[in-house]
């Protein structure tokens, strides 16, 4: 059986999806690390303690709905598509995170930051091209 | 200080690794699934039948592990340079689907997976 491996338009906007709930947890991962900022870790004691007080935290349990969905998104895609071109194309994650944190944190992005944003997009156009002209016939 | 620095670039390197045995592990138990993909009622039936292979268990352990060692690194190095060498998981990753999933990594994917690190390096450092 000839399984079919091309990269479609559809199966990369999930890939998308994917990068923006992915953003979407690590901000809500951070937003819920800061409600406690006074607190050090020292001991496991501490650890314990600091679980104990982010439970209740809405931000902890969207984050964790987020990294559910993203897991059962991604077996999916997996099950179609080769590992070696689903994980370079979900690197989009790399732009959106800077870019959230420059719009929630005013940061700039500096000249440097913008090249490798492109290049990072030029990347994912290429490993997708790769995809695409692959498809073997049946 | 510069024995630490290689401590920290082989954690770095460790944190990768057990990112990629994740990956590995749940791309090959897909692989053994043969279903086409295309209702909410398959994806369910797709990870039932996931959760029954013990390799996917081992690889959530591995996945475990990485986010550990990587919070760890992170607690000890700085943000930019532990974000642009953990950029090597592409490579690695390009590397075990090319010998172990045995799929066709070609010259035009190759280098799409070099812009990508390239790109994360600037964006980690700049």
């Amino acid at each position: 059986m000839v399984k079919k491996r091309r990269l479609t338009l559809k199966i990369f906007l999930f890939l998308v999806f994917i990068d923006f709930l992915e953003t979407f947890a690590q901000f809500c991962f951070k937003k819920t690390a800061l409600s406690e900022r006074g607190l050090e870790i020292k001991a496991f004691a501490d650890a314990a303690h600091f679980i104990g007080t982010i439970i209740p935290s809405p931000f902890l349990w969207l984050g964790l709905i987020s990294v559910m969905m993203i897991f059962v998104i991604w077996s999916t895609i997996l099950s179609k598509i080769d590992l070696s071109v689903a994980v370079p194309v979900c690197s989009f994650s790399y732009i959106t995170i800077p870019l959230v944190s420059v719009f929630y944190f005013h940061e700039k992005i500096s000249a440097l930051r913008w090249f490798g944003i492109f290049f990072i997009i030029f990347g994912i156009i290429f490993v997708s091209l790769s995809s695409k002209h692959k498809e073997e016939p049946e | 200080m510069k024995q630490s620095l290689i401590f920290i670039i082989l954690l770095i390197f460790l944190t990768d690794l057990c990112d990629t045995i994740s990956q590995l592990s749940l791309k090959s138990s897909i692989n053994t699934i043969d279903l086409h993909v295309n209702t909410v009622k398959k994806i369910i039936k797709l990870l039932l039948k996931l959760a029954k292979i013990p390799r996917i268990w081992i690889g959530f352990l591995f996945s475990t592990l990485s986010l550990a060692i990587w919070l760890f690194v992170l607690s000890k190095a700085e943000l930019s340079f532990a974000y642009s060498l953990d950029s090597m998981r592409y490579i690695l990753i390009a590397l075990a689907s090319m010998l172990i999933l045995k799929e066709k990594v070609g010259l035009i994917r190759w280098l799409g997976i070099a812009s990508v690190v390239l790109g994360i390096l600037l964006v980690a450092t700049g």
